[in-house]
């Protein structure tokens, strides 16, 4: 395709201008790169400001028209830009000198920089690595790929929310993910599950506070800013394509799981259950008959197909990039787990001729729907999914339930399973979402050294949420009111939130006496989001019209009872920002270089406490490689920074997801509550109580780092340590329950908390080969090590088995399980003396120094290629993660027997004195203790492989003949082995649920192509 | 490039004045502190929020669980665990839910008196006094529970009770000592005498009017030990609230009769305690079972086989009210069987729901059945043995349906264990047992009293009246934060 519009293109101009310009001619050359003198495919040459172009061939020969005094431009991804002035000769020949990596572009805080000036810690990834992933979020991409970005994702649900922590989690109860800014817009970062990975060119991880301090209030917790792809000037029409296909499972667990046969002897000898009634003969034959593995039921594969259409071009004035994504994922839960979604994006940029004015466009449309279950992660023996698929005992047959018949199952616990097979008939939850991003920016130089900028953006989010239980479900059946034959509820739900941002700059800049230069930059920020949402609960339906969603079935109240009365909510929030802010930034000859932030920050949060905050920052390098006692040194870069400066955390209340901007409006204000009724009337009562000194939590943090790069650039890495403590740090003080009304605790900025550590990255070129054929093998290193430490919490100190002057954030308090007692078969604890007992009490517990972040995490693994082949590999590991196995205890607990499924290690149960084992007695006395002993916390550390990817690029010359640009074909997989003492499906997920949804092994294929 | 001039300022000009609008937002919606009250009407809303704190669900699912009212029971899933087990500790769930639900109230009716100084009562001046009369005798009310669960002994003014509290509080951080039980006992009878003089409007048996108060005072002596006073608030009650016949029983618990109720706390569709509450704080039912008291409705917390058996075969109507006898499966063997959970279930039937409602009911305070039976412990107490003998034979008759024999007691012992007895019975799931045990469990020679059965599954068979725990703990939230509120032995 490509050759033939080229070759139409030619034949059309070479027609039309040779009527004109009788002196054009056609130039020829060869294109080389200076480095090695081999010939360089594909290398785009360009008579500039005009749209003519070629590319260069398999052999770096080109062929293009043009006139003398023209001026052709050569330019090739990772080589400067060459110009050559047309002149008499046909012949131009190129040696393309290789960009400078020392030039890499690097993205800070509303502006650009160069590597080598740039005074801060930053990580930047690019679109190479989150292209063609099979993650719905490209949060999850990004896990193990950024030193000190800790990315957890505890559910399988596709694109579902990743927990992001960076450097250490800096807030007790307000939010802790990074500020993500997509294009200049801040976005919900809670909320990616709409967005088209394959979109992103680059995502830049801002970490100290000389990067971040500029985002003042909201800058705290680091800030990731998102570029999506755009088109460039004079370039020709490119087409992409990216699809995969994949397969996703359930992960491996290790809890060696009963079969039914074992699990009715359990009953029976435990004389609890079904299999207490049966005799040896009946036992046998059910056991015959069925056994069941209910995680076969629930779970299976989830398919995901997911196409990615690209294209860019680009005129003199004007470049665009559009794409188009369609995504089709099914979770692991069958049936139950879906998100299917179309994306749209049109970026656009554009210029004056003289280049003074630049505008350009970001807009991207999305739409999605989804499947998600909720109560997962609950007790609800009759909403839980994925307790039944892991407790529900295996000697009931799923051909047991009869569609439709839910409201006849028996109930008892050991029908978990039916109960969940009928509400995975019959409920409906769904999410429908229309989210928008969209910005538009403007430059203009107003001189030489001074240019205004203008950026406004917004990220709109519609949520429209469906919940039905069906009038025949079991669940409405089971809960239906007297008299009430059409029982069950349709909760419709409609939220839409939209933020704006509104920023305006100047930025002047010069370079004085060649050696100096100066940058500074004023800004002002707006910032205003609004929140609308609305919804009803209608109770009552007509069967023969019943469908989810739609009201022709709505039965209306009646004057007999009260079953069917309707309730409706509504509500109305409002939030904003307004700051001011600039910086100045110096550099001495690449040399030295020194630059200061300061911004003043209001947030309609503290508007009655505490209005502006002031955050700042410094920041310092020195590019000891650009000393001249260097010269001569392996080191192609090395430079060493320092920053320290403050930021704030305005989000004190962490609310996830689209209404995190509106949770904690305004805690400064005393509030009475309508509703409570009593006697058939509304009542009135105490709502909330004021905290009138409240304001942001500070975080002052210090960062030293050195950039490096030896060995003709073949090391290369950086190494940063850092601190960062959170002062005014928002804790809930305890009150007295007594003196307020029954309320037990008031949110106040009185701790501080402490995240130290360091982050390494590093890259390793083992072999580099010169032919392009030959073996290329890098290794890459990611860590972090971040301790934590609560330094104060106010005056009201530890908060009893909950947190400690001291201790770590969630810090697990329990009394040491010892074993069990040879002698009864009752568990054997250390009491707080240290003395062994069989009887402990609250009193007992102690904190442990445990919690669930990890204190080492990061990753490793290697890139190869060969001949046209690749390779890659990520291991991710985390250590220092502690958490209760829940599910561990639900498959020990002898209280189930005869309600759910057990583990095997139950066997071994003490049964007679003297036996020496580590499962108490069925029967211990003091089984309820177990619930403050560590007996079920675990270890959760481990080694994943998380990504592993084979493929092949078809060489140039074939595509060549075919017509294409690129092509290339790949088999991926996720999450394939994972290493650890967790017995659990999911070693990664955060927290102690019990009957969690675990994240999926995924296989895929992928295939690339462009012409 | 004017233009671009224009622009800017634009820009400049439109983001600086818009600076405040940005950041003086108030939510819509809220009603701020200082304008809640501004006439009689909004003290009356303030008054039902009041009641709205109001919930015995937790005393009577504390009671349940931990005396030997219940056992649990066929689709247990762990609930109740600790507290059958006699395992109560600082964070015991019901102690907080007494702790906190009580002092809401106390909140809400200080605030009410507070605010009510504010307000011209010309406005309504009857609507006016019975509102505040009824905010005292919530205060008084939820007092005296407070001093029921939390303090050690009713008859010694020199124990301690709780933090008494009279007006609305000024410093939340602020640290209280408990009062004594002396202190209590004066400022609950000094509000019960300003409620008697302010109200003059019965609003029935659902709001605090002057029975409710005579019952309330009633009750206060008897657990005082002032058993004359006890007697003759008893016995004027009496007058007006005769003893339910069977018929009228059974249908008081279905919310269809009120011929003994004397104060109970109503439960509708839609209010605040309309939801499942398996450790209270919801529908009463939802307490022993899922979904409703039926064989299908998910019972995690039986009639204990002790109590049964004390009823089992007889004609009292209070056993088809405790137990769902329809529905229920009994195995008369079930000392020997093992399988006995799934093959014995004795499904609670006092609270099977109302008004279409399973599980939901209202919740009865006050019943002329304790009048009289304080009035047997007062003459118990008195050594007029057939009096109380008298006095309890009378309760009998009805619930019997037919003449029962005169009880005869030898010793005070005798006719305080009998009278322990017949309370555990009428009182049966409506939070006394707890109490009852606790205060007349030496006098009475009683005590908690499982059947063995149970006690081969349960860590404890029984405990004496005097062990620690028939005292509740102060909740740790409280004494985190309240760091002068002393803990009760033992915790």
């Amino acid at each position: 395709m490509k050759l033939k519009l080229t070759w139409l293109m030619t034949l059309f101009m070479a027609f039309v201008m040779q009527l004109s310009f009788a002196q054009e001619k056609t130039v020829t050359g060869t294109v080389t790169t200076a480095d090695d003198g081999l010939p360089l495919p594909g290398a785009s040459v360009i008579v500039k400001g005009t749209t003519r172009g070629v590319q260069t061939d398999f052999d770096g020969n080109y062929s293009i028209k043009a006139t003398v005094g023209e001026t052709l431009v050569f330019s090739y991804v990772g080589m400067k830009d060459t110009e050559s002035l047309v002149g008499a000769s046909n012949s131009i020949n190129v040696a393309m000198q290789a960009d400078n990596a020392l030039e890499e572009v690097v993205i800070q805080a509303y502006r650009t920089s160069t590597a080598a000036k740039s005074n801060i810690a930053v990580t930047t990834i690019t679109s190479k690595t989150v292209e063609g992933r099979p993650n719905a979020s490209f949060a999850q991409t990004l896990q193990g790929q950024v030193a000190g970005l800790n990315i957890t994702t505890g559910n399988g649900q596709p694109g579902g929310d990743s927990v992001i922590n960076l450097r250490g989690v800096s807030s007790l109860s307000g939010n802790t993910e990074p500020l993500f800014i997509i294009d200049g817009v801040p976005v919900d970062e809670d909320n990616f599950r709409s967005l088209n990975p394959n979109d992103i060119e680059s995502l830049s991880v801002l970490k100290d506070a000389g990067a971040t301090a500029i985002y003042g209030n909201r800058g705290a917790n680091g800030v990731v800013l998102i570029k999506t792809r755009r088109g460039s000037y004079n370039s020709g029409l490119k087409i992409n394509y990216t699809g995969t296909t994949s397969f996703s499972t359930l992960q491996n667990h290790d809890y060696d799981l009963m079969n039914s046969r074992e699990q009715l002897q359990l009953e029976q000898d435990f004389g609890s259950g079904f299999g207490a009634t049966l005799s040896d003969a009946e036992l046998a034959l059910r056991a015959s008959q069925t056994n069941t593995d209910w995680l076969d039921v629930f779970f299976g594969t989830g398919l995901t197909q997911s196409h990615t259409l690209n294209l860019t071009s680009g005129g003199e004035n004007i470049n665009s990039f559009t794409s188009f994504g369609f995504t089709d994922q099914e979770g692991i839960l069958k049936k139950a787990s879906s998100l299917k979604r179309f994306n749209f994006r049109s970026n656009l940029n554009g210029k004056s001729s003289n280049g003074k004015f630049n505008y350009g466009t970001s807009f991207t449309f999305n739409y999605s729907e989804s499947n998600e279950p909720n109560s997962i992660g609950s007790g609800a023996i009759n909403r839980n999914f994925v307790l039944g698929a892991n407790q529900s005992v295996p000697y009931i047959s799923p051909a047991s339930y009869v569609p439709g018949g839910g409201g006849n199952i028996p109930v008892v616990f050991a029908n978990t399973p039916l109960f969940l097979l009928d509400r995975r008939d019959t409920y409906t939850r769904r999410e429908d979402e229309i989210k928008i991003i969209a910005n538009v920016n403007a430059s203009y130089a107003l001189t030489d050294n001074l240019t205004f900028r203008t950026s406004f953006g917004g990220d709109f989010t519609d949520e429209q949420l469906l919940r039905v239980e069906s009038p025949i479900s079991f669940n409405a059946q089971l809960f239906a009111a007297t008299g009430d034959n059409t029982p069950g509820f349709s909760d419709q739900d409609s939220r839409r939130s939209v933020a704006l941002n509104f920023n305006n700059s100047l930025t002047w800049s010069k370079v004085f006496a060649e050696k100096h230069s100066l940058e500074v930059s004023l800004f002002t920020e707006y910032f205003k989001a609004h929140r609308r949402s609305f919804g009803f609960r209608q109770q009552g339906f007509s069967l023969a019209t019943f469908f989810p969603g739609d009201g022709a079935a709505f039965v209306n109240d009646n004057a007999n009872d009260d079953n069917y009365v309707d309730t409706g909510r509504a509500t109305i929030r409002n939030a904003g920002l307004f700051s001011y802010f600039g910086f100045a930034d110096y550099d001495y000859d690449s040399k030295y270089g020194f630059s200061a932030t300061l911004r003043r920050d209001a947030s309609y949060r503290f508007a009655a406490s505490n209005r502006w905050g002031t955050f700042w920052s410094v920041a310092g390098r020195w590019n000891i490689s650009n000393e001249a006692f260097m010269e001569d040194s392996i080191f192609n870069q090395l430079k060493l920074r320092a920053s320290y400066g403050t930021t704030g955390n305005q989000r004190i209340v962490a609310v996830g997801g689209q209404f995190a901007y509106f949770a904690a409006a305004d805690l400064t204000q005393d509030f009475f509550n309508t509703g409570g009724q009593y006697g058939g009337a509304n009542g009135l009562s105490a709502g909330q109580i004021g905290n009138n000194d409240l304001k942001w939590e500070t975080i002052i943090q210090s960062n030293i780092g050195l950039d490096f790069a030896l060995i003709d650039n073949r090391l290369r890495g950086s190494f940063d340590v850092y601190q960062r403590n959170t002062e005014d740090l928002f804790i809930q003080t305890p009150i007295a329950p007594s003196l307020n009304g029954g309320v037990t605790a008031l949110a106040a900025n009185v701790g501080e908390l402490k995240n130290s550590g360091f982050d390494v990255e590093l890259h390793y070129d083992v072999f580099k080969s010169k032919d392009e054929d030959g073996f290329n093998l890098s290794l890459n290193v990611v860590g972090n090590y971040n301790k934590q430490e609560i330094i104060s919490l106010g005056e009201g100190g530890d908060q009893p088995f909950i947190r400690r002057v001291g201790g770590v954030i969630g810090e697990i308090y329990a009394a040491p399980y010892v074993g069990v007692n040879p002698a009864n078969g009752n568990l054997l604890f250390l009491d707080i003396d240290g003395n062994l007992t069989e009887d402990i009490d609250t009193n007992d517990q102690r904190a442990t120094g445990k919690n669930i972040f990890p204190d080492y995490q990061g990753s490793f693994g290697f890139e190869a290629d060969y001949k046209n082949f690749f390779l890659t590999t990520q291991f991710n590991y985390t250590i220092g993660v502690d958490r209760f196995d829940f599910d561990l205890q639900g498959f020990l607990d002898p209280t189930a027997i005869g309600q759910f499924r057990h583990s095997r290690d139950i066997l071994r149960a003490w049964s007679q004195p003297g036996d020496i084992t580590d499962i108490p007695s069925l029967n211990a006395t003091n089984a309820s203790d177990e619930g403050l002993s560590d007996r079920l916390v675990r270890d959760s550390d481990y080694l994943r492989l998380r990504f592993i990817q084979f493929g092949y690029n078809v060489p140039k010359k074939i595509l060549d003949k075919i017509g294409f640009s690129s092509l290339r074909a790949y088999v991926s997989g996720e999450n394939l082995v994972t290493w650890s003492k967790w017995r659990g499906f999911d070693a990664e997920a955060l927290g102690a649920a019990q009957n969690g949804y675990p994240t999926p092994k995924t296989y895929s294929i992928g295939i690339e192509f462009g012409f | 490039m004017r233009n671009i001039y224009k622009l800017l300022c634009v820009c400049l000009v439109f983001t600086v004045v818009s600076c405040n609008d940005a950041i003086e937002i108030d939510q819509p919606g809220r009603l701020s502190a200082d304008n809640a009250f501004q006439t009689v009407a909004d003290l009356r809303g303030g008054l039902l929020g009041a009641y709205n704190f109001l919930d015995t669900t937790s005393d009577m699912g504390y009671t349940a669980a931990f005396t030997d009212e219940s056992f649990r029971g066929r689709d247990n899933g762990g609930q109740n665990s600790n507290t059958q087990n006699f395992n109560i500790n600082t964070n015991s769930g019901y102690a907080f839910n007494i702790w906190s639900g009580n002092y809401g109230a106390i909140g809400m009716a200080n605030r009410i008196i507070a605010a009510a100084e504010g307000i011209d009562r010309a406005e309504d001046p009857t609507e006016y006094d019975n509102i505040l009369g009824q905010s005292y005798a919530i205060r008084a009310f939820s007092h005296f529970k407070i001093l029921t669960y939390f303090s050690t002994d009713y008859t010694n003014d020199a124990a301690l009770a709780g933090l008494l509290l009279t007006e609305p509080t000024a410093d939340i951080f602020a640290s209280v000592a408990r009062s004594t039980n002396g202190e209590f006992y004066d400022q609950i009878s000094a509000d019960l005498t300003a409620a008697s003089n302010l109200i003059t409007v019965d609003e029935g048996f659902t709001f605090m009017g002057q029975d409710f108060i005579t019952a309330l005072r009633a009750r206060m002596a008897a657990y005082r030990g002032q058993y004359s006073l006890a007697d003759g608030f008893a016995s004027s009650l009496l007058a007006n609230y005769p003893i339910a016949n069977q018929a009228q029983f059974f249908a008081m618990y279905d919310d269809t009769d009120f011929t003994e109720v004397i104060f109970s706390l109503e439960r509708a569709r839609n209010d605040s305690y309309d939801g499942q509450g398996t450790a209270g704080g919801g529908w009463a039912g939802s307490l022993f079972a899922f979904i409703d008291a039926t064989a299908g409705g998910g019972p995690f917390m039986e009639i204990s086989r002790s109590t049964f058996n004390m009823m089992n075969g007889t004609t009292d109507i209070r056993l088809p009210r405790s137990v769902n006898l329809t529905e229920s499966l009994i195995d008369p063997g079930y000392a020997t069987n093992d399988n006995f959970l799934n093959d014995d279930v004795l499904l609670v039937f006092k609270y099977p729901g109302s008004n279409g409602q399973p599980l939901m009911n209202d919740l009865k305070e006050f019943r002329s059945a304790e009048m009289l039976l304080i009035r047997a412990e007062a003459a118990a107490d008195a050594n007029q043995l057939g009096n109380a003998a008298t006095f309890v034979k009378q309760l009998r008759d009805a619930r019997f349906g037919s003449a029962q024999p005169l009880p005869v007691y030898t010793d005070q012992t005798e006719a305080f264990g009998d009278i322990l007895d017949e309370r555990r019975l009428e009182f049966l799931f409506e939070g006394h047992r707890w109490v009852d045990l606790k205060r007349l469990g030496d006098r009475g020679n009683r005590a908690i009293d499982r059947d063995d059965k149970e006690c081969s599954i349960l860590s404890g068979c029984s405990l004496p009246s005097n062990d620690f725990r028939f005292t509740l703990p102060i909740p740790l939230s409280e004494t985190s934060a309240n760091t002068s509120a002393e803990q009760n032995p033992g915790y």
